[in-house]
């Protein structure tokens, strides 16, 4: 007795499926519905109020601030971290001794979670007893107040996450450089190219693929995985300069326990999320070029 | 009729299984890891008088994350019986509609005398006359202060500031400057966020100023933030003082940061809740001696007091009269004299029962641990009034922010006091609106 060919796949999606209807769907689907409502903490009261909470999100300057305050993050992030993880990547390109332990270290920040990376950081930007803090001090005669006063503690904050992802982009980049066949390179150094044209003209035009993976993938995880080393390093502050747009949905609903605010907050994220992932659908292929 | 009889059968088992059967009542706290093992102990002598009832403490996060895995545990249908509640929940765990007040409780069991309870803890957790939650491990602000580095600076370790401006004096010959103009000893540290925030309301009721209207919510539901007022600048200014002449550190948001500056010697004086006086102790160890002081108050302002910070204790309603009965039994007994000298010695929180005070008291206790006298006598010298019972609303922890962003701007040299105030203020009032419109 055997299932009809057709049926197979659909049995191997199955449990996929059900996980995500369960974990994602339905929790999607239900802050849709409580973004209309405005619902009491222990939700033993609710009333319909339409579009009321959309309309007070644009009305405060929590959230607009919040909406800018992710636009820097997540360009600083993404395009530093992606410049600096291919200049690393190139580096642990070369074949020289040893390569194996610089790789595992340059990965290794990747391994270590969220929340433990953001008290590292914070421990080190500590004012006064903090070691970046004390090696400002004796070389550079300064004491900057990192985790308390803006630009710095969202300067912090983002260096703590690119830290955190550059393992993950390194180790794309390397795969990208180690498809790359040498024959290229050779051919054009007997063309009398030299490093600068071999980077632009072989190198990042070839790697464009998986840079573009790579730029989907830090969007979504530099607006969605930042939470903890926001939580653990600034609390979002200081005046709310370090407040992300998910971590100001954290704030609303969990500790402030305005659910229909962090519904229809979580909602707007849902549709700008959504928005990115169709340009990499309808572009993803046509934006890589081959030279 | 034989099947009646097994139905009669059936009926007295289940009922002795339910009269005679061991049941476990779990407790949820948030005041942190260290307290659990305290707590657990102090329930474990309970089970020793009640062998039937035993207890199981699990410490669910900070005060934050208690009350959302409360919301969640009740909504899953699987609350604990007693789950410790911070001050500015108290509110939302009013209006939740799944406690039991403390107040039934009492009304049915006349054993228990509510008079035991010290006033102001007492005040903070009632509305209307009516106990809420039992009041557990209070707290108040303290400073923190290390007598080494007073003494350094020329100080008299035994005369510690009074005033604001003594106190802004003070921390300006604790700052220590090396050659090149650097700071490397600070006189003040505090921390930012929730400490803050906490720290503004205590020192508005220090000048014995409302933050919320309808006196801080306590005659009616407060609507209307009323902190921006001279008050209120006069707190903003004192901190902004000492940040701005460079005596004091902003040690960033939470509590650790500052703590551990303190402990390190980098800052002379510290503000933090009395619940860490057994940890600064600790901390300090033989490096420096530690002292605690009253919160400083600006001369020439009428002196209020401090209000009850830290949590209590709330009953979960669990449809079940066995476990609620257990449950309150376990809350006389944590209220108890006894469990209350155990509790304060162990963690620095002040004893809530007056004949816990008295037995410590007699006992010799404060006498060799003055720390933790300055506690309770800050607290029980307080002027009674609404502006020391606390302000009550369900819209606190979104005023905190609003409060603590009003720091960060003036720190930041963004706004001057008056503003800042003016726009948390505006914010608040928001905030309360908000609230208010779910009831």
């Amino acid at each position: 007795m055997s299932l009809p060919r057709k049926w197979i796949p659909y049995l191997l999606l199955a449990p996929t499926f059900f996980i995500i209807t369960v974990f994602i769907y339905y929790p999607a689907y239900q802050s849709f519905f409580m973004s209309l409502y405005k619902v009491s903490p222990f939700g033993t009261s609710s009333r319909f109020v339409g579009f009321d909470n959309f309309l007070q999100l644009f009305q405060s300057g929590r959230f607009l601030q919040s909406v800018y305050t992710t636009l820097i993050f997540v360009v600083v992030t993404v395009g530093i971290g992606l410049v600096l993880s291919l200049f690393l990547a190139m580096l642990l390109n070369d074949k020289i001794p040893g390569i194996g332990i610089f790789r595992t270290l340059i990965f290794s920040p990747y391994a270590v979670s969220p929340a433990v990376a953001g008290v590292l950081w914070a421990f080190l930007l500590s004012p006064l007893s903090g070691y970046v803090s004390y090696l400002f001090l004796i070389f550079f005669k300064v004491q900057p107040q990192w985790l308390t006063t803006y630009p710095l503690a969202l300067i912090a904050v983002m260096i703590a996450t690119i830290w955190q992802n550059i393992g993950f982009n390194v180790i794309f980049f390397l795969a990208g450089l180690q498809s790359i066949p040498k024959s290229y390179y050779e051919a054009a150094t007997i063309d009398g190219a030299n490093s600068v044209d071999k980077l632009f003209n072989i190198t990042i035009p070839l790697l464009s693929p998986i840079t573009f993976f790579l730029i989907i993938m830090n969007i979504s995880s530099s607006v969605f995985y930042s939470f903890a080393a926001i939580d653990v390093m600034t609390e979002g502050g200081p005046s709310n300069t370090t407040t992300t747009m998910m971590y100001e949905v954290y704030r609303e609903g969990f500790f402030y326990f305005n659910n229909g605010a962090a519904s229809s907050e979580s909602v707007i994220l849902i549709l700008i999320m959504a928005f990115f992932t169709y340009l990499y659908f309808k572009f993803g292929q046509k934006a890589v070029h081959y030279q | 009729m034989s099947r009646k009889l097994l139905v009669i059968a059936v009926l007295v088992m289940v009922a002795s299984m339910i009269f005679a059967a061991p049941i476990t009542l779990y407790i949820w706290q948030g005041a942190g890891t260290t307290f659990t093992k305290t707590l657990q102990d102090l329930c474990n002598q309970f089970t020793a008088l009640n062998p039937n009832v035993k207890v199981d403490v699990l410490y669910t996060g900070n005060y934050h994350d208690t009350l959302t895995k409360t919301i969640s545990a009740v909504q899953g249908g699987n609350p604990p019986d007693l789950v410790m509640i911070y001050d500015v929940g108290t509110q939302v765990m009013m209006d939740s509609g799944v406690v039991i007040p403390i107040q039934d409780m009492i009304d049915k069991d006349p054993s228990f005398d509510i008079n035991t309870i010290i006033p102001a803890a007492r005040n903070y957790y009632s509305y209307n006359g009516k106990l809420y939650s039992m009041p557990f491990n209070s707290s108040n602000p303290v400073i923190y202060y290390n007598k080494n580095l007073f003494e350094k600076a020329g100080l008299n370790p035994n005369d510690p500031p009074i005033t604001f401006d003594q106190f802004i004096a003070d921390a300006q010959k604790l700052t220590v400057k090396d050659s090149s103009g650097n700071t490397v000893q600070y006189g003040f540290t505090f921390g930012t966020g929730e400490p803050i925030a906490w720290f503004f309301e205590q020192f508005l009721a220090v000048q014995n100023a409302l933050y919320l209207n309808n006196n801080n919510g306590r005659t009616g539901r407060a609507d209307k933030a009323v902190f921006d007022s001279p008050a209120g600048v006069r707190v903003l200014d004192f901190f902004n003082t000492m940040v701005q002449n460079g005596s004091a550190i902003n040690a960033g948001a939470g509590w650790d940061n500052a703590e551990s500056l303190f402990l390190s010697q980098r800052a002379a004086m510290l503000i933090d809740t009395t619940g860490d006086i057994t940890m600064m102790l600790q901390g300090a160890g033989s490096n420096f001696k530690v002292g605690v002081m009253f919160l400083p108050h600006p001369s020439g302002v009428p002196y209020g007091g401090v209000i009850v910070g830290g949590a209590s204790l709330w009953m979960i309603n669990t449809h079940n009269t066995q476990r609620e009965q257990a449950a309150w039994d376990l809350l006389k007994f944590l209220e108890s004299a006894d469990s209350q000298s155990q509790w304060s010695a162990a963690t620095g929180y002040f004893p809530i029962n007056r004949n816990s005070i008295i037995k410590l008291l007699y006992q010799g206790y404060y006498a060799q641990n003055p720390e933790f006298l300055v506690a309770v006598l800050q607290l029980l010298m307080s002027t009674p009034g609404p502006a020391t019972s606390g302000a009550l609303s369900g819209a606190m922890p979104d005023i905190r922010t609003a409060v603590s962003d009003a720091f960060s701007n003036v720190f930041s040299k963004a706004m001057t006091a008056e503003q800042a105030l003016q726009q948390a203020q505006n914010q608040a009032n928001k905030d309360l609106a908000n609230y208010n419109s779910l009831y």
